[in-house]
């Protein structure tokens, strides 16, 4: 296994990360989320390193990382469109929406595409039921969503 | 602790306060079914097995995770608990195999018990259970069943609260929970078979187990686990005379529940291919096989034994007795080591020796059970490396630490793995402990206000004048603390040191204090308690104290202090010595000296071997007697708690037993005690060792009795000479590996995996002078003797020292020290 190496400004963010917690393990979902933004994956060799800033084994810090499904052992495209699929969509027709947006990338659920730009997932309830039909693209919420609205959002998207 | 009583289906207990529930419940027998709670690892509530009706509390409660409080009220029958049990059980088997008929599990699986005492008689799942991984490699010698498993997370809780290394967790989530290890790697510490034990399931089993017997069959013999000074009682599982498996043995004076997977996987020594098996004479040596004419080849190993002593008597006679000697085995029983000497002392000698070190009888403050170590305040390990020397005391001292408060002071020459657990660790420099040893005594002396100079010097040790400081106001200002010292790692007499050091604790009026005496040999106490050295009869009673001697052991005991183990071999090379017994040891490899205990050995006129596996000393024997050992032996040893437990037979040997053997010669010089159990020799040792007065088989028992503090001289070692100079040298420490090659782990050995190449561990700046780099082969002499090793640069020591860890008997790291046992210079090169 190769080592990790953390670039200078990472290791400035983990300090100041660090600083804020008078228990070092609990920087551990913070030290886990730069990771998963700066790489779009959380690779064991990232585990070992994460787990020797915190003191912690990195078997515990897989432990941690793998009850989320937010981080992710394989690399995820540069936008990860998280598609809600919990019952106010449902009920709004967000199977019709997650189909047509699989085709229009021309990928199945939970693949990503070719060139690394998207990854669709189906994601259980997104806390934003006054705009169900709803989908998440990196922090991003969109609402109301129909096809044409779709097709615009990831034509927005380069 | 104040007390609380409380009533649990209508019955009353007072139990201390902080008790849970379930444990105040098995007071007052009643049975609360769990499966995720274990008394040592402590609450979890996550299986929610133990559900309870607790009056005025509106839900049921988890009574594994609930406190005791007064006048609480817990009902753990009636339907509202009823039906919650059913439904845990119900949901608990939904995926559950029915494969119980071919589980190894099968017959002692609390979930089997459990579902047919509380459990609902069918399910109402109406689908295929998920199938699952059936049979993984969890390590090479653990086989995990990913269907079997409830995820009740004890194996976890237990790899974070025990064993602290975190290397067992669950991953993922929900449905998907399952336990597994960092990136599929194989799950190997030094403890990690206790998840077995505690697996409430068949999830978790032993590899080497799997499918050999159904435990129904299996005859339990309770018995001590023999590979090291920690003496952990374990269950020793036979079938038809054959061995089987291993298992913990709950004695939490002892070993707290845990054994380490030596213990667990180390015993195939027992039906090794090596195992000596009949008596032999070995054309061999000065003597051709002519020699002893009539000598019965083949005859069974009574006879040969018969033979074998008049020959010594005979060579005795004609040289005096100080031409011959005994060397005894730090593995062996009491009763054997007992004997032995009573036999030899009979010949009229006392050159009886059990170890290349120094070492003496008794302590000058108490002796401290290693249960002491979680209620002293202050834990000092004095060249102490628990880890590999002592598994279990590893654990006890990390839970002390994290649990009980407990301060970890450490003064070493290297690094150890313990280390982190350490308030205070004070390095000194390899070869130096004397001085440092010194220093710490005198310091505190000072600080007693006794004008007491040991002429100590700071200098040659490397320590800071802050370091020694801060370490004896640390152990000064302690109220209660336990010293904790391995002789055999310490070089010249420095272990007498230590004793002086701790008379000057014991003289600071505030504290309680005591010791333990750690040498890593599974009997190394009681060899010493039995007299097995050449100055001091059993007990502590030195040969100059003619008086008592000749009280206790007759007229004709021998008075004259006999020579050493070093000094025998010394003998032996000059000529003095003519004949040597050896009993269980293999001083080829185990002893510094390496070639030149070999010349030693060829040059007596007789050697014998009692032992129980061929190794390098045997080779060069005339006569090779079978000794069965652990497994097949019975007796007593005495850990290095001075706990006095019995090791019980297990299997039937073929060769007759050694304290059968011994009684046989006894007999043949005329001796007229005659025993026909190993009790009665028990019985003897009662009435001739002081210390073990009160020790009878009745008293040992099962979970073994403390002998008596046993009587210690003071001593009053000299000034520390003043070290040569290095000349480019480097100071050599051996260090200990658990898992090293030798004859107990032979390459056959279920952990084998474990074995590592030769390595020398170097400080930067000696790396830098010798010109190496991490990774480099490198040859390391002295001693007339040479090995090779691979290179790490990690500052485990100080400057001027090299750490080798003994990896295995090929490798010959104890050819490069001195046979006197001083500090060895050892010359590193690139290979």
């Amino acid at each position: 296994m190769q080592e990790y190496k953390f670039t200078e400004e990472q290791e400035k963010e983990i300090s100041r990360i660090l600083a804020k917690y008078p228990v070092k393990t609990s920087a551990l979902l913070p030290l886990l989320t730069l990771v998963q933004r700066a790489d779009r994956v959380v690779s064991p060799e990232a585990m070992v390193a994460i787990s020797k800033k915190l003191d912690v084994s990195p078997a515990y810090v897989q432990s941690v990382m793998s009850f989320y499904t937010m981080y992710h052992t394989e690399k995820v495209g540069k936008y990860m469109i998280l598609f809600c699929i919990n019952i106010s969509c449902q009920l709004n027709g967000c199977d019709k929406l997650l189909e047509h947006t699989a085709r229009k990338l021309n990928i199945k659920v939970g693949e990503t595409t070719s060139d690394e730009k998207f990854t669709l997932h189906r994601e259980e309830c997104l806390a934003a039921c006054t705009e169900a039909p709803m989908m998440r693209v990196n922090d991003t919420y969109y609402g109301n969503l129909t096809e044409q609205r779709i097709d615009q959002i990831l034509e927005s998207l380069d | 602790m104040s007390d609380v009583t409380l009533t649990i289906d209508g019955k009353t207990v007072t139990v201390p306060k902080g008790t849970k529930v379930v444990d105040a419940a098995k007071q007052v027998e009643v049975d609360i079914p769990v499966f995720c709670y274990h008394e040592k690892i402590g609450p979890l509530g996550c299986c929610r097995m133990c559900l309870v009706e607790v009056e005025k509390m509106p839900k049921l409660m988890t009574a594994c995770t609930m406190d005791v409080a007064p006048d609480m009220v817990v009902k753990t029958v009636g339907d509202k608990v009823e039906k919650a049990q059913k439904g845990v059980l119900e949901f608990t088997l939904l995926n559950h195999p029915l494969d119980c008929p071919v589980c190894d599990k099968g017959g002692e699986c609390p979930l089997q018990d459990n579902t047919f005492k509380y459990g609902p008689p069918d399910t109402r799942m109406e689908f295929h259970r998920a199938n699952n991984v059936k049979a993984a490699p969890l390590s090479p010698v653990i086989t995990i069943d990913r269907e079997r498993c409830i995820a009740c997370q004890r194996c976890t809780a237990y790899s974070e609260r025990i064993e602290q290394d975190r290397g067992l967790v669950m991953l993922n989530r929900g449905f998907h929970n399952e336990v597994n290890t960092f990136n599929n790697e194989p799950y190997d510490n030094r403890f990690s078979g206790n998840v077995i034990d505690i697996c409430p399931v068949g999830a978790l089993t032993n590899t080497d187990f799997r499918f050999k017997a159904r435990t129904w069959d299996l005859e339990n013999h309770d018995t001590l686990c023999a590979n090291c000074g920690c003496n952990c009682n374990i269950t020793l599982g036979t079938r038809l005379n054959e061995f089987m498996r291993i298992e913990a043995r709950p004695n939490d004076a002892v070993d707290d529940g845990w054994i380490c997977d030596k213990g667990r996987w180390g015993h195939h020594f027992m039906e090794s291919k090596n195992k000596i098996t009949a008596a032999r004479e070995n054309s061999v040596g000065k003597t051709e096989p002519t020699s002893f004419p009539n000598f019965p080849i083949n005859a069974p190993a009574e006879q040969a034994a018969e033979k074998v002593i008049e020959i010594f008597k005979n060579i005795a006679e004609e040289h005096g007795p100080e031409s011959i000697g005994f060397l005894g085995s730090p593995y062996a029983t009491n009763e054997e080591g007992y004997l032995y000497q009573k036999l030899f002392r009979l010949l009229g000698t006392n050159n009886i020796d059990h170890k290349s070190y120094q070492d003496t009888p008794g302590l000058p403050i108490r002796h401290f059970d290693v249960e002491e170590i979680e209620n002293s305040n202050i834990v000092l390990l004095i060249a102490c490396d628990p880890t590999e020397e002592l598994p279990i005391l590893d654990l006890r001292i990390k839970k002390a630490v994290s649990r009980c408060g407990t301060k970890l002071l450490s003064l070493n020459d290297q690094d150890t793995a313990l280390d982190k657990y350490a308030e205070l660790k004070v390095k000194y420099k390899v070869g130096s402990e004397a001085s440092a040893v010194d220093a710490l005594a005198e310091g505190l002396a000072r600080e007693l206000g006794e004008s007491i100079d040991f002429s100590s010097d700071l200098g040659p040790t490397g320590i800071s004048d802050e370091d020694m400081k801060s370490l004896v106001e640390a152990v000064r200002s302690s109220m209660k603390i336990c010293v904790v010292y391995n002789p055999a790692a310490l070089s010249g007499d420095t272990s007498l040191r230590v004793k002086r050091l701790l008379s000057v604790i014991a003289r600071i009026p505030t504290i309680e204090c005591g010791a333990i005496p750690a040498a890593p040999a599974t009997n190394a106490v009681g060899a010493v308690d039995m007299g097995l050295l050449p100055d001091f009869y059993p007990g502590g009673v030195p040969v100059s104290d003619s008086e008592k001697v000749k009280e206790l052991w007759g007229e004709n005991a021998p008075t004259k202090p006999g020579l050493s183990a070093s000094e025998m071999i010394a003998k032996a090379k000059s000529g003095d010595l003519k004949a040597l017994w050896i009993h269980r040891s293999n001083p080829v490899v185990d002893f510094p000296g390496g070639e030149q205990v070999v010349e030693a050995l060829k040059n007596l006129d007789l050697l014998v071997v009692h032992d129980m596996l061929e190794t390098e000393t045997t080779q060069l024997a005339k006569i090779v007697l079978p000794s069965n050992g652990p497994g097949f032996d019975e007796g007593t040893t005495t850990n290095i708690g001075g706990r006095v437990q019995a090791r019980r037979k297990a299997l039937e040997a073929n060769s007759i037993d050694d304290w059968k053997l011994i009684q046989v010669m006894l007999k043949k010089l005329g001796d007229e005690s005659s025993y026909s159990r190993v009790a009665k020799v028990l019985n003897e040792i009662s009435q001739k060792v002081p210390g073990y007065q009160e020790i009878n088989s009745r008293f040992v028992g099962k979970q073994g009795c403390n002998r008596e503090q046993v009587a210690g001289e003071e001593v009053s070692p000299g000034n520390v000479e003043s070290a040569a100079s290095s000349n480019g040298k480097l100071q050599l420490r051996v260090a200990t590996y658990l898992f090293a090659h030798d004859k107990i782990l032979d390459a056959s050995s279920k952990l084998a995996y474990h074995f590592k190449p030769s390595s020398a561990f170097l400080n930067e700046s000696d790396a830098g002078k010798i010109g190496v780099s991490n990774g480099d082969r490198v040859s390391i002499s002295g001693n007339g003797t040479e090995m090779e090793a691979e290179v790490t640069i990690d500052n485990r020591c100080m400057e001027g020292g090299v750490v080798v860890p003994r990896i295995s008997d090929e490798q010959g790291v104890n050819g490069l020290g001195n046979p006197d046992g001083s500090p060895a210079w050892v010359d590193i090169k690139k290979a």
